[in-house]
């Protein structure tokens, strides 16, 4: 849990959290919720009796800005699914090994001031990374970290141990950097607490502080921000992209709340297959009632979710260039 | 404390509030738990209707108390409301065997009138979407669980915006008619419940039935700021309006009585859309008020700016660090309201929600603050409902009652347009009966933080401001729950057994929210 955030005793039952909550806006069920978990919780449940609701959210994190009790609900869900981790040990068996074979791969090490850390997605389409590489300086100024570390986002997710051993072999080749830019939304939240000496961005912040993605950004587009990125940094972000949006004249997918309503096409319920949340309802959520001539998304994950549920063009931000 | 030497024999003086307390017994603890007989037959009747009841202790748990954090109580079980189908259901379901029924919204009560003293408790946010909205009409209909804050985005998506509704992200509609809903624009637009055009209700015995100032007019005027006594309201059809942001004004003063005054001056004059104050304590007051359109805005200021006493941040400023040199024994006072200012007022003036003047989503704003500044695990908000004439010295005297008890605390004022064609509705409700054309509402806020204070010393505090309601014949928003002591004192036995009356016949085995008001 950061400093300054507070446990789920702290939780007034005001329902703010809800608001934003895919998960509620697609069950209606407060059980699923921040809320229902830490009214639960404050009635002595247990992490195996909120087992549904625990697996059920999408760590979207738009909750903890919203919360006015500053409760620590990402490291909530997080510590939750942990313990059951801990209880069921099968659960997080396909991280463990995924994180083993990482320890057994080799990684060269890079000089480069500036080191991109590309989410899991990007990091398997090449042409396009290739083009992220390029917006930050190219060859000699940026390097792609060979480690991406989407082994250990994942193992944040799904509440897996991460060995000490693991992330010092992720960590170590980073601390040289001056900037990392990261792809992955749950990577930016905890690389900023292993790394505090290094400058981290999310891909989309620093995509859009260089002239080449601003001069291509449209008024007619409706810009989508990664929203785990967002959320983590959601009091200072929000002034960033405030700014952006009127800089361009584009709309983005915030809500009234200025919080980033997510697809949540990326998150591990929905690779699981086990979301509650329909991702394609969330897209159509997302444009009701905006208009917009061509969608450009930070997360490429969020391509597939509204190609399907629109024929308007949706590119990322490093199609742009 | 100075506690006085107690001579065997005689009875001691009250040390929380002496003087409070008249003639009314102290109604803090928990109504009687229902003893759950039948409770199993009926659980299983909802079973074998397809409906889901939740009984795992943890789970009923979430609905222990409500927003107040005072009252206390669980479920046997909880039922999510998903249709009026399975509301119906289950009414009839426990009228037959005599279960009680709490339904909640929000959950933003504060007296325990949506917390259940056993009995299933009905979550309608469930029951929470959006149905069809007219752009042409103007009107939408939804199903009454939502939150305000949740209509409010699916309404901008189409350029639209409710009417009035609580400043407060997640009060529910159906919870919100039921009892009043006041906003900075009720001087204006009346009060949220008068927004309803028509509603689906489940009546307690479990009919639906669509009612409104035409159809099933009777019950529509029982529903309609009818404490949940008379039907559970699952759908609603609302007036809309185009959508705009707000010219924002604000006017400080030191005094209260010229600022209620001032307040009462443009609501009379129809000066301008948004009114209504807010202080810090009785010592910094300040006046919202607020436009739509920039021609409103320019009336305003050409008509009615000069004439009110209010002055400026910085000018108020001043006079207080003037009174503040003069009585420098008041230092921590001084100290608490210029922390107060430094942590409050940017929260008001957020960039990304106020340009150039001109505040966008402002239940936003306003809500934010609300539960960041004034939220916590108690909320005690007791109030008064004045007629204009009366409304000053209600909130002069329950001010008094706030600096006795409190050393932070806020007051929140605002008036209330009555429509006459709704005076039946207006019966047993926040209006007060004597109030014409407008009424006012003040609430009594302390600011509890995250201290936890005792039920008895909060309850006498608000027993002491309902007092003052007693005396001038006011009413109360809050009069339900752990206040209902104070319903036959205010309305009268003949109007409380009237509905009383209503309520017997509509509500046989008086399931339903039946510790709220009688």
């Amino acid at each position: 849990m950061a400093a300054g955030q507070r446990g789920y005793e702290a939780c007034t039952g005001c329902s703010l959290c809800l608001l934003a909550c895919p998960v509620w806006r697609a069950t209606r069920d407060i059980r699923l919720t921040p809320h229902g978990r830490a009214r639960a919780l404050q009635c002595g449940a247990t992490a195996d009796e909120l087992a549904a609701s625990i697996d059920a959210c999408t760590l979207c994190g738009a909750c903890e800005p919203a919360c006015p009790q500053d409760i620590g609900l990402v490291a909530m869900i997080t510590g939750l699914r942990a313990e059951l981790a801990r209880h069921a040990p099968a659960r997080v068996a396909s991280v463990r090994d995924r994180m083993n074979d990482r320890m057994a791969a080799r990684f060269a090490g890079s000089a480069a001031e500036i080191r991109l850390l590309p989410d899991r997605a990007l990091a398997a389409d090449p042409v396009l990374l290739g083009r992220v590489a390029r917006l930050f300086g190219g060859d000699g100024k940026v390097s792609v970290a060979a480690d991406d570390g989407s082994d250990i986002a994942l193992a944040l997710e799904a509440g897996a141990e991460i060995s000490e051993a693991r992330l010092e072999r992720f960590l170590v080749p980073l601390r040289g950097a001056r900037r990392l830019i990261v792809g992955d939304g749950m990577l930016v939240r905890a690389l900023r607490g292993w790394l505090p000496a290094v400058r981290i961005e999310s891909l989309g912040v620093a995509a859009t502080c260089t002239a080449a993605v601003r001069d291509r950004l449209r008024a007619s587009d409706l810009y989508v921000i990664e929203p785990r990125a967002y959320h983590a940094d959601q009091e200072r972000l929000v002034k960033y992209y405030d700014a952006l949006r009127l800089a361009l004249g584009c709309s983005m997918n915030l809500d009234l709340q200025r919080l980033a309503i997510p697809t949540t096409a990326g998150c591990l319920p929905a690779a699981l297959g086990r979301s509650s949340v329909d991702v394609r309802d969330q897209a159509r959520w997302i444009l009701e009632g905006r208009e917009f001539a061509r969608i450009v998304v930070e997360d490429l994950n969020d391509i597939a979710a509204y190609t399907a549920v629109t024929d308007k063009p949706v590119v990322h931000l490093a199609q742009l260039i | 404390m100075d506690i006085p030497v107690i001579e065997p024999g005689v009875i001691p003086p009250d040390h929380v509030a002496p003087d409070a307390l008249q003639g009314i017994r102290r109604q803090q603890t928990n109504p009687k738990r229902w003893d759950g007989a039948g409770w199993t037959e009926f659980a299983e009747v909802l079973r074998s209707a397809g409906i889901e009841v939740v009984e795992q202790p943890s789970l009923r748990g979430t609905f222990a108390t409500d927003a107040g954090g005072t009252a206390y109580g669980m479920p046997h079980g909880v039922v999510i409301a998903r249709s009026a189908v399975q509301v119906a259901d289950l009414l009839r379901a426990a009228q037959a065997h005599r279960v009680p029924v709490t339904a909640r919204g929000g959950g933003l009560t504060t007296e325990g009138e949506s917390v259940a003293f056993g009995g299933v408790l009905l979550d309608m946010t469930g029951m929470s979407r959006v149905l069809a909205i007219d752009r042409e009409g103007l009107t939408v209909r939804t199903e009454a669980g939502i939150f305000w804050h949740s209509l409010a985005e699916v309404l901008r998506r189409q350029n639209l915006d409710y009417l009035s509704a609580p400043l407060n992200l997640t009060s529910s509609v159906g919870g919100t008619l039921g009892v009043g809903g006041i906003d900075v624009n009720s001087a204006r637009l009346g009060c949220s419940a008068d927004q309803a055009i028509s509603l689906q209700v489940v009546t307690p015995t479990g009919e639906i039935v669509e009612c409104s100032d035409t159809q099933n007019p009777e019950l529509f005027q029982r529903v309609i700021l009818g404490y949940g006594q008379f039907g559970v309201i699952t759908e609603a059809t609302l007036k809309v309006r185009p959508y705009t942001p707000l010219r924002l004004h604000y006017f400080y003063y030191t005094s209260l009585r010229t600022a209620i005054e001032d307040l009462q001056l443009l609501d009379r004059n129809d000066a301008s859309d948004y009114s209504g104050i807010l202080t810090m304590m009785d010592k910094v007051v300040n006046l919202l008020v607020a436009f739509d359109s920039d021609a409103r805005e320019a009336a305003f200021m050409t008509a009615w700016r000069a004439r009110l006493r209010g002055h400026g941040e910085a000018a108020v400023a001043l006079r207080m660090a003037a009174y503040y040199a003069l009585h420098p024994w008041r230092l921590g006072e001084a100290l608490f309201l210029y922390e107060r200012r430094r942590k409050l007022f940017p929260e008001f003036r957020r960039a990304e929600y106020t340009r150039g003047g001109v505040m966008f989503d402002r239940t936003v704003v306003f809500s934010r603050a609300v539960w960041k500044f004034w939220g916590g695990r108690q909320m005690v908000i007791p109030d008064l409902a004045a007629s204009e004439e009366k409304f000053v010295e209600a909130v002069l005297r329950g001010n008094a009652v706030c600096r006795k008890y409190f050393r932070h605390y806020t007051l929140y004022c605002v008036g209330i347009k009555l429509r006459e064609d709704h005076r039946a509705h207006y019966e047993l409700s926040c209006v007060p009966p004597d109030a014409r054309e407008r009424a006012y509402g003040c609430e009594f806020e302390p600011m509890i933080g995250d201290q936890v204070i005792a039920r008895d010393r909060l309850q006498s505090f608000k027993n002491e401001i309902y007092d003052i309601g007693v005396e001038l014949g006011t009413s109360y928003y809050r009069f339900g729950g752990m206040m209902k002591g104070y319903v036959r004192r205010v309305f009268g036995d003949a109007l409380v057994d009237k509905h009383l009356a209503h309520k017997r016949r509509a509500d046989p085995a008086m399931i339903l929210n039946r510790d709220v008001i009688f």
